[in-house]
């Protein structure tokens, strides 16, 4: 059963489209896709190498404004930006590993956190590159239907399961666990930890700018205090990732699930939606206070809770 | 505890999905609107004051003889959340026409998605240039544009102060710096040298570095555009500084909100700003409006709150011209759209390289006594001017 979990969720993704959803449920289904893209991403870096990193907008508004800035300079289409930020993000992941990923621990966790605000504040100041705060919105989109840009972020996502799955069976995914355990046991057995957590930092971040550049195109504006948001992408990144279960394949689609479709479910209610901030604090404090390894990490501790009741009679 | 953890998550699933009760003929409209987060401020007075308007609607009638229903949903400030509410408003609720949000990066997403999806959008406060230029058919504003947030204070520096210097100050959004490169533009003619044109972070705190900078380089006038806290605290720390200038002037926001008088006291006073709305204007219903809103909420409300409360009546007298509830033919009404209202005279109209765009005159306030007065243009003069401004170390 539960090898078959993912193609089972993967033929239900595959054809809700098809069901006739409507374009409020897509665009959560989208934005609940893009999300679980990210914590992907994050969680390669954080979850399995251990490199806790408070700062992937950064990473995420390099993406965007690549296809951003392809559109509004070279008259490019955005979707450009998708094969670019590749090979953007990725110099900008190696630049910023050879300096960064040389700190352990809280150190890199600060020095990410600054990256992303100095990320923000170069934005907002390059005003001949980026159009500064004014932002850069594309004239039309490309498709008014939403379908087949759920189809595109689905393929992201399923290349990036596949990839982080892949990555982790291998002897790199070792490598990167090894660190993640103990960085001076790892060197001691010959481990580069430095190339390895670059390794780590530069695929993770070439993901987060995939999703980047498809935000680009999916919602047609950005400017520098939406994509290189220190609260609404970096910390939502971690939560995603720590809520639905760190270092597990499953836990950032379940965290996307949670602080996507939930949050938007709790913003929906009548009347208690106003509170939807204290709320959903609530529940998220709840979740990592009794399942500190994430829904998926803990799931056998809520099978158990409800289990036991069947069983009494 | 099995049982307790059972028993709440069904409690929780069934409030999610409990339905509301609604009136039986009621027209459901739900206003999109950030009511957390930095922009709350401006939420909250548009929020009061469109719960005004649709209670005034709904004595005389309500639209088309339905009484509206309104409700609002937290946008947050965040273009993807705005999203999904108006996606959730046209899909779901079949709403007819979309009117609300403040910030610029939120309206922007919902033009987008009000232009894609036919539905006719009402902007009522949002300020950035960009939202009217992109020839959307669909979308409407009914606020000045950012461009001439600043034209009633600029003809007041170019006819009273005529300043030779002028220093530019702004916070770094798209409202900051749109309404500091049109004040740019505007110096030339007015004879005036920018010397310092520096830009703050949002929810900056301490201003004197950039303020020494300022009073190094001597201007005549200081131009800031800000959001809320930073006006008044810019304003302090001048006042601390005794940095003595002719004239401190605010580009709207920040310094046109009761939030300002209060913040920032005795340091407020003779600060000039552009407004687009005050309740001295003799705009049928504008008194009535600010004195309803003053006993309910216990303070004047800025221009913000006038143009929701406006722009409500605008949206229903557009439902109500319209022969049928599609969308071009509420389209074709609001376009049709001549209606006096307490905001001022509004008309929606395609010039300047805008379209579907109200052009409305602006004003020019200054704190007096710890109160707004309207002192440009003369026509809707509350009180006369005060200048030349006393000095720091001359005031009481």
């Amino acid at each position: 059963m539960k090898t078959y979990l993912p193609y089972i969720t993967l033929t239900i993704l595959a054809v809700l489209p098809l069901l006739g959803l409507s374009s409020y449920w897509m665009h959560i289904a989208i934005l609940v896709i893009m999300w679980s893209v990210i914590g992907m991403a994050w969680n390669l870096l954080g979850g399995y190498c251990g490199q806790v990193s408070f700062g992937h907008a950064a990473f995420f508004g390099v993406g965007a404004y690549t296809a951003a800035m392809l559109y509004n300079k070279l008259h490019l289409s955005a979707w450009w930006g998708i094969p670019a930020s590749v090979f953007v993000v990725a110099l900008f992941a190696l630049l910023l590993g050879y300096i960064c990923l040389r700190l352990r621990g809280p150190y890199f966790a600060l020095a990410t956190l600054s990256i992303g605000v100095i990320m923000r504040i170069t934005a907002e100041n390059l005003v001949g590159l980026t159009n500064g705060d004014v932002g850069i919105q594309l004239d039309k989109r490309t498709w008014i239907d939403k379908t087949w840009y759920y189809y595109i972020i689905l393929l992201m996502a399923v290349g990036a399961f596949v990839a982080v799955k892949k990555i982790i069976g291998s002897k790199l995914g070792y490598y990167f666990v090894a660190i993640r355990e103990d960085q001076d046991a790892a060197e001691s057995l010959g481990i580069d930890t430095t190339r390895y957590k670059t390794i780590a930092l530069v695929i993770s971040g070439v993901i987060t700018g995939l999703a980047g550049a498809f935000y680009m195109n999916y919602m047609g504006y950005i400017d520098p205090k939406v994509v290189f948001a220190l609260h609404d992408i970096s910390i939502i990144t971690i939560m995603v990732v720590m809520v639905g279960g760190a270092a597990t394949s499953a836990g950032p689609v379940v965290g996307a699930v949670i602080m996507v479709l939930l949050a938007e479910l709790i913003r929906s209610i009548p009347k208690l939606g106003t509170a939807h901030h204290t709320l959903f604090g609530v529940l998220l404090i709840v979740i990592i206070i009794f399942l500190p390894n994430g829904i998926v990490g803990d799931f056998s501790k809520i099978r158990n809770l409800f289990r036991t009741r069947k069983a009494a009679p | 505890m099995k049982h307790l953890a059972v028993a709440v998550s069904l409690l929780f699933l069934f409030g999610l999905f409990a339905a509301p009760v609604l009136a039986a003929d009621a027209f459901d409209l739900v206003i999109p609107l950030p009511l957390t987060g930095k922009p709350a401020k401006f939420g909250e007075i548009m929020k009061r004051s469109y719960e005004i308007a649709a209670e005034e609607i709904n004595a005389k009638g309500g639209v088309k003889g339905r009484k509206i229903a309104l409700s609002f949903e937290d946008s947050t400030g965040k273009p993807e959340i705005a999203r999904s509410i108006v996606e959730k408003l046209i899909d779901t609720k079949k709403q007819p026409i979309i009117v609300g949000e403040y910030t610029s990066s939120c309206a922007k997403a919902v033009a987008a998605i009000a232009e894609e999806r036919k539905t006719p959008y009402l902007v009522v406060a949002s300020a950035d240039d960009d939202i009217t230029q992109k020839n959307y058919k669909y979308v409407f504003r009914q606020n000045q544009v950012n461009a001439h947030y600043g034209d009633a204070v600029v003809s007041f520096l170019k006819e009273v102060v005529k300043p030779k210097t002028i220093a530019i100050l702004y916070e770094s959004s798209a409202f900051g710096t749109s309404g500091a490169d049109a004040m740019e533009k505007d110096a030339a003619p007015m004879g005036a040298k920018v010397v310092v044109k520096e830009k703050f972070e949002t929810g900056a705190i301490d201003f004197k570095p950039l303020l020494s900078k300022v009073k190094a380089a001597q201007p005549d006038v200081v131009y800031t555009v800000a959001y809320a806290n930073e006006a008044q605290l810019i304003m302090k720390q001048a006042k601390e500084l005794r940095i003595d200038m002719k004239l401190y002037a605010g580009g709207a926001a920040g310094f046109a909100i009761p939030e300002f008088i209060k913040g920032a006291q005795d340091a407020a006073e003779y600060v000039v700003s552009a407004t687009l709305w005050t309740p001295q204007l003799k705009y049928p219903g504008a008194r009535e409006f600010a004195d309803k809103y003053k006993a309910k909420h216990g303070d004047y409300p800025s221009y913000h709150g006038a143009s929701a409360y406006a722009a409500l009546y605008v949206a229903a007298d557009a439902l109500n011209r319209a022969k049928d509830w599609t969308a071009d033919a509420i389209r074709d009404a609001l376009k049709a759209t001549n209606l006096k209202t307490a905001y001022g005279p509004v008309k929606f109209e395609d010039k300047e390289g805008y379209q579907n765009q109200n052009f409305h005159e602006t004003l020019a306030i200054q704190v007096q006594k710890g109160e707004f007065e309207t002192i440009w243009p003369k026509s809707h003069a509350s009180k006369p001017y005060v200048y030349p401004v006393p000095s720091w170390k001359d005031r009481k």
